[in-house]
């Protein structure tokens, strides 16, 4: 690194090499270590605007202005999907069961009424196939 | 061209995913850094509560379609804060208000030195008085710690204009603060 560039660096950056572009760092380090002759009065030059722009402060987010932006979220359109969601993913469930009892219970029935159905048995299967929801009667009893 | 690393992207896909806990996070995360580059590009604590909260709801919209890899979340909300800080910044020159949006400079330091505060107030003035593009580099440099990369493709400059920016901006604060500077105190 040349005396200009890292006199140009330092004048951009401040004297916190931190702050300095990640390529070139590590050559300033070491031109800064190599010239101190160059180096430390610019780098003393550079911390004391460094230290004037660190007295600057801004104000915190008010409690008012943060309860405003999370109240906006939702407003985006990004609401928890909680109760609602789950909800239908329960009633989802819920039907998938009930349908695949109501199979079952067709293959059941059907393989009983294929033998010789006796009273009892259809008794039962009306009585099975009536708590099922969305089940012809008529595929029971023929 | 690979992939860009964002410390970010597991947090906005989450916030993508209406996750609570990533909302009050990411709030957490850059509402602060949102309203700190609002209250320096604008000089007005009202303006720029408004410019924050308009980013913030932009980032809300913008999270379930975030595409990873392509950019910073956090660069991409630079931008958008920034352009809604020029918008404001155009409509003062067109609409000249009673009110002047810089502060004052409230003076050299009396005979002693300054309480930070005081110092505070004469910088925040300073910089105030910078031209815009000056002040916007030292922002996103100097207060917002984006890389030279980075602060320069905000500002659709190259690198080299931006340390140009940069020098003289520091420049002009240390001549318009060389009262305050140590050795010079009460000068």
């Amino acid at each position: 690194m040349t005396a200009e560039r890292f006199l140009a660096l330092v004048a951009a950056w401040g004297a916190d090499s931190r702050r300095w572009p990640a390529e070139e760092r590590a050559a300033a380090e070491a031109f800064a270590a190599a010239r101190p002759d160059i180096a430390r009065p610019a780098l003393a030059e550079a911390d004391g605007i460094d230290a004037l722009l660190h007295a600057s402060r801004v104000a915190a987010p008010s409690a008012a202005l943060r309860d405003r932006v999370l109240a906006s979220a939702a407003e985006a359109g990004l609401r928890a999907r909680r109760g609602g969601r789950r909800w239908l993913d329960r009633l989802g469930l819920a039907l998938g069961a009930g349908w695949a009892a109501a199979a079952c219970a067709g293959v059941v029935a059907g393989v009983a009424l294929t033998g010789q159905l006796t009273a009892a048995a259809e008794a039962d299967a009306v009585l099975y196939q009536a708590s099922l929801l969305a089940f012809d009667d008529t595929e029971v009893l023929g | 061209m690979a992939p860009i690393a964002d410390p970010d992207e597991d947090l906005v896909r989450r916030v993508g995913q209406a996750d609570p806990a990533a909302i009050q996070a990411m709030v957490a995360r850059k509402l602060p850094r949102m309203l700190a580059l609002a209250q320096r590009m604008l000089g007005d604590p009202v303006e720029a509560e408004d410019v924050a909260q308009e980013a913030m709801l932009r980032a809300w919209r913008q999270a379930p379609r975030w595409t990873p890899g392509k950019a910073k979340f956090d660069t991409w909300l630079h931008r958008v804060a920034l352009n809604l800080c020029y918008d404001r910044l155009r409509r003062r020159r067109e609409i000249p208000t009673d009110v002047p949006p810089d502060r004052p400079d409230p003076g050299p330091a009396p005979d002693r030195g300054l309480l930070a505060a005081e110092t505070g107030l004469r910088v925040d003035a300073a910089l105030a008085r910078l031209p815009e593009r000056q002040r916007e580099a030292i922002v996103l440099c100097h207060y917002q710690e984006l890389t030279n990369i980075e602060a320069a493709a905000l500002m659709e400059v190259s690198v080299e204009a931006l340390e140009s920016l940069l020098s003289r901006g520091r420049r002009a604060l240390r001549t318009a603060l060389a009262d305050l500077r140590p050795g010079t105190e009460g000068a």
